[in-house]
This record gives C-alpha cells, sequence and structure tokens, in this order.
C-alpha cells in the first residue's frame, strides 16, 4: 500500500466518521415533533392498533404516535420511565400488564361514562383501565390425532395421566390468566396442583404460534391457547387446509375463560381531555367497528358483530372470572415457580 | 486511574485513557443499573433465587449450549478453514464465500425453518446442531484469515525435522492461529449466553429465555435482575479465559514473511467426502431456511401485504445499522489500542467488561438504558443517539475483535519511529497505526452492521416512534402469524446483510494477501 492510499484512506475514514456522528447527533426528532400529537404505547397487535389510530385520526383530527412493542416490555418500560414517561396512553394485549400498572397506581381514572358503554366485567374495579376485545381460552386439536368426542370437558383433565404427552402448554400470555382463573375459583391449591400436571404430563412450548403450528403439523393432538391464533392461521392458511381445529370446554368449566386486550390513560399525561377522547373512541360504535374488522377478537361493545366466523361468546365462555380478579397475575408466576415450571 | 504498564513502555497517554473511557462508561453503566437492582432484592433473595432446581437446570442447559456450540463451531469452522485455505479443495474460492453465508441468515429464521421440519430438532440436541451450523462462520472467517497469513517456513522447519502433517499441525499451526480462534470462540460462547429468538423456536430454557419470561410474566425488575447477574457471573470466565489463551504471547512482525504461495496439502481420496462435508453444510444452514421463506411466500393469503413499506423499513435499517457500525467501531479503537500496548489487569478488564454485556439479554440492557437516560439525559431519550450508544453497548466486542486481530500485527516499534521523527501521538496514529489497522476496520463494520440489522429489542424500546427497520417490520409480521407478509422483509434482510458478509469475507480473508 503507498503512502499515498494510506493517506486517502484516512482522510475518507475521518469524513465517513465526522458524517456518521453528524447524522447520530441530529437532535429532537419525532418524539416532541408535534405537541399536539397522543403518544400510545401500543402491545397490541399492529394491525389492529394501527385501525383504530386510524379510525380515531380521521374522525377527531388528532394525531397519534405509536410506539409498537410486546405489551410486558412496554409495561416495564413504563416502569422504568415512571413519572418522566413521554407516554399518555398504554394500550395492552392482554390484561395483566396494565393491571401491574393499576396496582402501581400509575394510572389516571378513566370518566364514567366510557366505562358504562361497556360491561363491567372487562374494566378495572378502579375504572382505570377499560377492555378493548374480549378473547378466550381454547383447546386447539389435530383432528387427525384426536376424535371430537374425545376431548376433554375441563381443562383440569388435560394435567392428567390420560393425556400424557398429548397436551401442549406455552407458560406465557393467556396462560398466567388461566392459572388465576383455577386460583381464584377452586383454590390455589387446585391450581398447583394443575401445573404440578402439567409439568408432569404435557408438553411446554415457548410461544403460542409455535404450539398451535404443532398441532397444525401433527406433532402434538392438543393446544391450550388462545382462540385467536386459529383464526389467524386459518386466515393465512385458509380455514378448509387445516388440520387443526377448535375445542371449547364445557361452558362453566374454569376452562372457559374470557381474557381482555385493554387501554388506560397515564397519570402522567399533560393531554388529560384528549386521552379521555380516545378511550371514549375506543369503546364508541364507529371505534369497535374498526378494531373488529382487524383481527379475530370479540368486540368488548353490545350489538357491534366481528365480520370474522366466531362462535358466540355466550354459549361457551362461562367461567365466573374476569379480568379484574386475575389482576396483574403476579401469584400466576409464584404458582409456576412452586410447580418447578418457571 | 493508574495503569500498570509492563515491559519498557511508558504510561499510555492520558488522551487515549480517556478515549478508552468512554466506552467503558457506556458499559459500566447498565451494568452497574442490573446489580443495584439485584442487590435490591436482597441477599435471602438471591440465594432462594440460586438454590431452586429450576435455576440448576438452567444453568446446566445454558453451560450445555454454550460449551457445545463453541466446541462444535470450533472444530467444524477450524475444519473448514483448513480445507479451503491450505488443501487443495476444488473450486475454494466458492466454498470461501458459501462457508461465510450463513451469518447473513437472522437465526430467527434459521431456526424457524427447522423447527417447522419436525420435532425432531426441537431440543438441546437441535439446538446445539443448528447454532453449531449458523455460529461455525464466526470462527471459520478469522482462522481461515490466520492460516493465510501464516508464514510457512516455520511450518517446514517442522518438517524438515520429522514431525507429521498431524503434528505439524498441533504443534506449528494451531497455535499460531489460536489467538484467531480464541477470539471468535468467546464471541460465539457469549452469543450462545445472549440467544433468544433460536432458543424459545426450539424448546430450550436457558437464563437467557427465563429472564425474557420473567420480563413478560411479572412486573418486578429485581427479581429478572438476579437471573441477569447470574448470567454475568457465568460471562466473567469465559472471558478472561480466552484472555488467558492469549497471554504472554505477541504476534506482532514488521516483516511478512515469505511471501510464496502457501503449500496445499494433496486431499486424495478423501476430496469426495470433504466435497460432501462442505455441500451438506451449505443446504442445511442455507438451503432450509431459503426453502422455507419461499414457502412462507407461496402459501400465505397475506402475501404482498406491506410490501409498500419495504423501502422506508430498509432506509431505516440502514440509517441506525451504519452510523451504529461507525460509532461501535470508533469507540472500539481505543479499547483495542490501549489493551494491546498496555497489558496490565486494569487493560485487560476493560477490554473484557464488553464481552459480559454483550453476553446479556437485550431486554435487560435495554431497560437499564431507558431508566438511565430517562433519568439523567431526558434530552437524547428516544432519539436516534440514545439507540446508537445502545448498539454500541450492545455490539462493542464484535468491532473489539475484528480490530484485534489487524491490531496485533501492528509493532509498536512502528509508532516508536513516527514518533521519534517527530510526530505527536496522536499523528502518529492516524498515519501509521490506522492505515495497518484498515482490514480490521473494514471488518468490524461489515460485521457490526450486520448484526444491527436485525437488532430488534433495543430499537423497539429506545429508537423514535417513526422509525421502521427491517427487523421491526418481520416481527410484527410474524407476531401475527402472516407469513407471507414477513416473508418479503426476512427476504430483504438475508439480501442486504449478504453485502456486508461478503465485505466482511473478502477483508477477512485478504488480511496479508501474498500478492
Amino acid at each position: 500500500m503507498t503512502l499515498m492510499n494510506r493517506r486517502a484512506l484516512v482522510r475518507t475514514g475521518l469524513g465517513m466518521c465526522g458524517a456518521a456522528l453528524a447524522f447520530a447527533a441530529k437532535p429532537g426528532e419525532a418524539v416532541a415533533a408535534d405537541q399536539e400529537a397522543l403518544v400510545l404505547y401500543s402491545g397490541q397487535h399492529r394491525q389492529t392498533t394501527e385501525a383504530l389510530v386510524a379510525a380515531f385520526t380521521k374522525a377527531t383530527g388528532i394525531k397519534v404516535t405509536v410506539r409498537n412493542g410486546e405489551s410486558p416490555q412496554l409495561a416495564g418500560q413504563l416502569l422504568e420511565e415512571g413519572e418522566r414517561s413521554p407516554a399518555d396512553l398504554f394500550y395492552s394485549e392482554t390484561s395483566p400488564p396494565i393491571a401491574a400498572l393499576e396496582a402501581k397506581g400509575m394510572l389516571a381514572p378513566i370518566e364514567a361514562g366510557t366505562l358504562q358503554q361497556i360491561p363491567a366485567a372487562y374494566s378495572a374495579r378502579t375504572g382505570t383501565w377499560v377492555g378493548s376485545t374480549v378473547r378466550c381460552r381454547i383447546v386447539a386439536y389435530n383432528k387427525k390425532m384426536v376424535a371430537p368426542d374425545q376431548l376433554p370437558a375441563s381443562v383440569l383433565d388435560c394435567a392428567t395421566s390420560a393425556w400424557q404427552g398429548r397436551v401442549a402448554y406455552v407458560p406465557k400470555d393467556g396462560f398466567q390468566e388461566q392459572v388465576m382463573a383455577i386460583a381464584h375459583v377452586k383454590g390455589r391449591d387446585a391450581a398447583l396442583a394443575w401445573l404440578k400436571g402439567l409439568k408432569q404430563y404435557a408438553r411446554a412450548y415457548n410461544s403460542n404460534s409455535a404450539a398451535m403450528r404443532a398441532v397444525e403439523a401433527g406433532e402434538i393432538a392438543t393446544a391450550l391457547t388462545n382462540h385467536y391464533y386459529w383464526y389467524s392461521l386459518a386466515r393465512e392458511a385458509g380455514a378448509d387446509r387445516l388440520n387443526s381445529a377448535l375445542h371449547y370446554v364445557a361452558r362453566q368449566d374454569v376452562g372457559a375463560l374470557r381474557t381482555v386486550s385493554a387501554a388506560g390513560i397515564l397519570k402522567t399525561t399533560k393531554k388529560a381531555a384528549i386521552t379521555q377522547r380516545f378511550l371514549a373512541f375506543m369503546v364508541s360504535e364507529d371505534g369497535q367497528r374498526a378494531i373488529a374488522g382487524s383481527v379475530a377478537e370479540y368486540p368488548v361493545r353490545p350489538g357491534v358483530a366481528s365480520p370474522f366466523p366466531l362462535r358466540p361468546l355466550e354459549d361457551f365462555a362461562g367461567a365466573p372470572v374476569t379480568a379484574a380478579d386475575i389482576g396483574s397475575a403476579a401469584d400466576a408466576y409464584a404458582l409456576q415457580r412452586e410447580a418447578g415450571i418457571a | 486511574m493508574q495503569l500498570r504498564a509492563r515491559g519498557l513502555r511508558p504510561a499510555p497517554s492520558p488522551w487515549l485513557v480517556l478515549l478508552a473511557a468512554i466506552p467503558i462508561g457506556l458499559v459500566i453503566l447498565p451494568m452497574g443499573y442490573i446489580l443495584g437492582r439485584a442487590w435490591d432484592a436482597g441477599p435471602a433473595g438471591l440465594w432462594s433465587e440460586l438454590a431452586r432446581p429450576y435455576t440448576m437446570g438452567l444453568l446446566v442447559n445454558t453451560v450445555t449450549l454454550a460449551v457445545s456450540v463453541t466446541a462444535g463451531a470450533a472444530v467444524l469452522g477450524t475444519a473448514a478453514a483448513w480445507c479451503t485455505e491450505r488443501c487443495d479443495l476444488p473450486g475454494r474460492q466458492i466454498w470461501r464465500i458459501v462457508t461465510s453465508l450463513p451469518l447473513a441468515m437472522p437465526a430467527f429464521v434459521a431456526s424457524y425453518a427447522w423447527a417447522s421440519l419436525g420435532p425432531w430438532f426441537q431440543g438441546m440436541l437441535g439446538a446445539v446442531v443448528i447454532l453449531t451450523l449458523s455460529s461455525m462462520p464466526l470462527i471459520y472467517l478469522p482462522v481461515a484469515a490466520a492460516l493465510r497469513g501464516m508464514d510457512p517456513s516455520l511450518e517446514d522447519v517442522a518438517r524438515s525435522l520429522g514431525h507429521g502433517p498431524w503434528r505439524c499441525f498441533f504443534r506449528i499451526v494451531l497455535p499460531q492461529a489460536l489467538p484467531a480462534l480464541g477470539g471468535g470462540a468467546l464471541l460465539v460462547a457469549s452469543h450462545m449466553l445472549a440467544e433468544f429468538g433460536a432458543l424459545s423456536l426450539l424448546r430450550v430454557q436457558t437464563f437467557t429465555t427465563a429472564i425474557f419470561d420473567q420480563y413478560q410474566m411479572q412486573f418486578n425488575p429485581s427479581a429478572a435482575a438476579l437471573l441477569a447477574a447470574g448470567l454475568m457471573a457465568l460471562s466473567l470466565p469465559i472471558a478472561f479465559a480466552e484472555m488467558r489463551l492469549r497471554h504472554g504471547r505477541r504476534f506482532a512482525r514488521v516483516g511478512r514473511g515469505n511471501s510464496r504461495r502457501l503449500p496445499l496439502s494433496p486431499l486424495g481420496r478423501l476430496k469426495p467426502v470433504v466435497l460432501a462435508g462442505f455441500a451438506g453444510t451449505a443446504a442445511l444452514s442455507l438451503g432450509v431456511p431459503l426453502m422455507t421463506l419461499g414457502f412462507w411466500l407461496w402459501h400465505g393469503s397475506s402475501a404482498g401485504r406491506g410490501v409498500g413499506t419495504i423501502v422506508p423499513a430498509l432506509l431505516g435499517s440502514l440509517s441506525l445499522a451504519l452510523p451504529g457500525a461507525v460509532l461501535t467501531t470508533l469507540f472500539a479503537v481505543p479499547l483495542v489500542m490501549l489493551s494491546i500496548r498496555y497489558q496490565g489487569r486494569l487493560t485487560a478488564l476493560a477490554d473484557r467488561l464488553p464481552y459480559v454485556v454483550h453476553g446479556l439479554p437485550g431486554i435487560g440492557v435495554a431497560l437499564a438504558l431507558v431508566f438511565l437516560s430517562v433519568h439523567y439525559a431526558p434530552a437524547i431519550y428516544q432519539t436516534r443517539l440514545l439507540v446508537l450508544l445502545a448498539y454500541t453497548v450492545l455490539f462493542l466486542p464484535l468491532a473489539q475483535s475484528s480490530l484485534r486481530a489487524s491490531a496485533e500485527l501492528v509493532p509498536p516499534g512502528l509508532e516508536d519511529v513516527a514518533r521519534s521523527l517527530g510526530r505527536g501521538p496522536f499523528l502518529a496514529f492516524l498515519t501509521v497505526t490506522l492505515p495497518n489497522l484498515a482490514p480490521g476496520v473494514g471488518a468490524a463494520l461489515a460485521l457490526v452492521t450486520l448484526q444491527l440489522m436485525r437488532e430488534l429489542t433495543a430499537t423497539l424500546l429506545l429508537a423514535s416512534s417513526d422509525v421502521t427497520t427491517l427487523a421491526t417490520e418481520l416481527w410484527s409480521y410474524t407476531g401475527e402469524v402472516a407469513y407471507a407478509a414477513a416473508a418479503p422483509f426476512a427476504a430483504a434482510l438475508v439480501l442486504i446483510s449478504g453485502v456486508p458478509v461478503y465485505v466482511f469475507t473478502l477483508r477477512t480473508l485478504n488480511v496479508d494477501e501474498p500478492r
């Protein structure tokens, strides 16, 4: 390498570094770009959030800046941010992360008029978060591996030797609510026994979509999961081509559980009035219709129908447990630890 | 700060120390925060966490995975390097590229592909096989470069003294390649400690997957920090073991030795076997994931959704990854120079700390940075600058390992000569040392860019809300089970990653190429 070459190389290198640093230091950006825009931290499926936000902006002219992420990670982020959070609203895919913020006193009360629009079972007792959609726990099964009449009547049966090696469970979202529901209805010991049974007889998967796929592929006969994972798969691959189907346990069984996605307002927001408007819109007919069209979940507002071929909730999901009973599900994790699966 | 210098070299210039202190400070902050959180849980909490059988199981899994994958990749990578550099393997140039290409395949895509082939690949054995294949290039490339840059006269001497080919390999060749091998192995091992995406699909639980679970299921940062602290304790011995490996060795040479072509060993009857091995490895590590991408695209109803956002996502990826790589490399230079030129305990520690953070799960480090920046530097919170700093914290070791390979070959005497001719230390570095580092800088930029393109957690938490990258789009579509919509983003990620892999391969393998 000649000397000239080296000098040229060093010059180019220094130039590049300078440019990169200038680029890096470019301050401010979008965070504070629009003083009027609401900042929404959202762990809900992005399609759903986008549909809701687009409808809201169209109806009100108010812009919303969305930060997408996993709900529990966003809740963790909000906890770390504390009083300095730039967020105005939090939209959680499941209720425990937002209930955890409720428990820490980080959420502001929601206007009564908004809460009254939907059944009380879908909101916080403190009125600090409000349901957006309902999803339910189901048993997905492979039609070639289990006859419909042999499917379990209760989710409790799945943790017995009769189902050895034939049940997949995912100790993540939805599962915690299930554990809490069992503890709430049957007592803590029953929940612990159920978890120990699963540990002994069932197989753990690390994500709901992986478990759903395993059932579809014939890798395992059944999976304890949420209903919309099957609908997502059906939409992607075509329902008539699937090897898997949904099984609903007995209507009053503790496994026939409704869970909710929910949203709330951060106490630290400086835009209290428009955050309230956002939540009011979310549970309104227009808001609910926008949400319902984007995902195979049940609208929380009575009278709004989902365009997806969903079985009516009243027919099967009758477990006497609400999202508020479940709370932040902190005890579910403690139970999982006691059972040795976490 | 007092630095113990060995030998006759004077204490390092305060400027160098200051420049090295910046990246070290950046790395120490999140470590300190995590340790502080873990401390909140108290000694009782620590004991009850560590003494549980579940934690023991995690420990066994984590160590098994890290040791097996590192050993497997080391053996496979070294063997492949020997074949492409020192044997009469037909089509060597093509095999060099093919063997490096798995680097372009994000582990998430690869393990999705494997997991969907059936349950056989799930579990520890499958994870070891898949991760060994995908991390093998990290060992192959530096070792191949070392083999290529080696002066063959030492081997000639050994052979003339009656050593057989195997003995010659283990006594002469391997010790010379050891620093390259050790550096690569250290990277692989710390990757394995932090691996999450691939393992969650393959049903293996390690410390890192458990930490993600904790963040997922309970909202108690102290408990998660306890496990992260345990993980740090695991990383430290790995980082220092590699240090011992290179302790007391000197690699710098002024002359380039004999620049004749390296002699090639005949493979003889083994040739078809070796060729089949290369072809099989390539088919497994590249073919299977590519077929899966094709299948996604072909069979999904969501095909074509979001195609319009592919260009902004690509630009978003580049606008974060390129400056991120430059910044990371820039910070790594003083750190590497300090630890090579002034060997001592403090400089060794400074050089190793980034590896410890590299072994931590991204979510823990990202949340620590959320807290620290929002409370102490709110002006940069959720700006581009903060994401770039987070990238530096997470990926510094990738730049360090590439730079070190070049920096160790530069004799300190060169700088001394420049100084004696009247140049100041900074100018001497710029005009004499830096040009000699060029291959390492190129390799560092390429390798860091590659990893930054697929970074997800820190980008989601710390970038400004309007930034989308290929990785965030891929995450969001696969989360919705919209695999056909995800496929073009995955393909774009693989294709664009091919560029740095190509540059990295050329940069690494052309070091000291005889002309």
